[in-house]
């Protein structure tokens, strides 16, 4: 076998695998040892490339060839930097306002525009045959479009917990609502056990092919 | 009002990003598009606030404080100054660079994701067991069945149209669910952003 620097990289790689799967026999200083050494690495990584994406391109180049306006995102970053004393955190304040009045916009925007309108449109498409495959009778596409729609507006109310307050038991839904949300548990459950697996499935796969690294490298070592 | 310069600040921000979703102005775009940069900019430094906290206001207090801790305290501090004294030194462009910290990140990530299976499933027959209701029957039924699917196993369902029909209508369940639990989130995301919007929530004021 060759000593090279990807070999160093593959004996690193083995080493960390095999110590993250340590887990497996329960939660060991070992497991931690990598968890900590994986938080500095990943955060020192990201700091890198915030300098180099944010902090140097957009405040600093902007100043030093002279733009006055590169002043205000300059302002307005060494105020948030305050945040970390907590005796100065307060004027912090403006520069977390300035960020959470430009997320919420944009949070509105994304949910009107992207989720709001969207969904509703998908939820109308399934009616029209134009759009659906070709050879579907108007009777099933109906059928089916009407099915997508029930479990649509059974999983909304589901989520609403508006409720009258009745004399002897309290507050309740009302019937029609308790009867859709009912419905709606029923989808939520099977969508929920839809999006398990998925994750569940992205999971094994990555079983599968740290396995396959483990023995590959110990056939490598033997060889 | 504890403090009306940041609530103006939220809120005249807000709005004017906001109007440029429909209000399609040039004028207004030159003056949103900057608002849009700066924000970004203040994400980055925010990031930046968060990482520098981790590292100095979490994990140096641990180290000065007596326990079991420290050692792993100092680990995340020792990786993370290598990383970044590296990463400044030589740039996160630089071929060796990338390939040390991918080295260190990628199988680590790839390892936790594959133990997450492990425990997936376990959690999922914990909660079978605790669950003596029909919902986690039906959510357990339908991860078995979503599996099978996924797995490709069903791929002969193609050359039979019943069981294609039968499985479309299956898809058609996660599909609808899918879609109420997106509209109730929208729906949610535009209350709480309306909320900050008219000065009604101020989480920027802790």
């Amino acid at each position: 076998m060759q000593f090279n620097a990807d070999l160093i990289w593959t004996i690193t790689s083995f080493i960390l695998t095999l110590l993250v799967f340590t887990y497996l026999f329960g939660e060991n200083p070992v497991f931690r040892f990598v968890s900590a050494l994986f938080i500095g690495v990943a955060s020192g990584y990201f700091a890198v490339i915030i300098i180099y994406q944010v902090v140097l391109p957009r405040l600093v180049v902007p100043l030093l060839e002279g733009s006055l306006i590169a002043l205000i995102p300059l302002v307005l970053s060494g105020v948030l930097l305050l945040k970390l004393s907590p005796r100065l955190s307060r004027f912090g304040n403006v520069s977390m306002a300035y960020l959470v009045g430009a997320g919420a916009a944009i949070a509105i925007g994304g949910a009107v525009l992207g989720t709001l309108f969207g969904q509703i449109k998908g939820a109308i498409a399934a009616f029209e045959p134009q759009i659906n495959a070709a050879g579907i009778s108007p009777v099933l596409l109906i059928l089916e479009g009407g099915f997508l729609l029930l479990g649509t507006l059974a999983t909304l109310t589901y989520f609403n917990f508006g409720a009258k307050n009745t004399a002897n038991m309290g507050p309740r839904r009302g019937l029609i609502a308790a009867i859709f949300a009912w419905i709606g548990k029923f989808f939520i459950a099977i969508t929920l056990g839809a999006v398990f697996a998925g994750v569940l499935t992205a999971a094994i796969t990555a079983l599968v092919e740290r396995s396959d690294f483990i023995l590959q490298t110990i056939k490598g070592f033997l060889r | 009002m504890k403090s009306p310069l940041s609530l103006t600040v939220a809120i005249v921000v807000g709005i004017v990003i906001l109007i440029g979703y429909f209000v399609p102005s040039p004028s207004l775009a030159a003056i949103r598009t900057p608002m849009l940069n700066w924000a970004m900019t203040l994400a980055g430094i925010a990031s930046l606030v968060a990482i520098i906290n981790l590292i100095f206001g979490v994990h140096w207090k641990r180290l000065r404080e007596s326990g079991s801790k420290q050692f792993f305290s100092a680990v995340v501090i020792l990786s993370f100054l290598v990383t970044l004294t590296a990463g400044i030194f030589f740039g996160p462009s630089d071929s060796n660079y990338q390939k040390v910290v991918t080295a260190i990140q990628v199988p680590i990530e790839t390892s936790l994701m594959a133990v997450l299976a492990i425990t997936l499933a376990y959690s999922s027959l914990r909660l079978l067991q605790r669950q003596h209701n029909w919902m986690g029957l039906l959510f357990f039924l339908s991860v078995i069945l979503f599996l099978v699917i996924n797995s490709g196993v069903m791929a002969f369902a193609s050359d039979i149209p019943i069981l294609q029909v039968l499985l479309s209508g299956f898809h058609n369940v996660p599909v609808a669910g899918a879609r109420g639990i997106l509209l109730g989130i929208a729906l949610g995301s535009l209350a709480t952003g309306i909320r900050i919007l008219i000065g009604s929530d101020k989480p920027y004021s802790g």
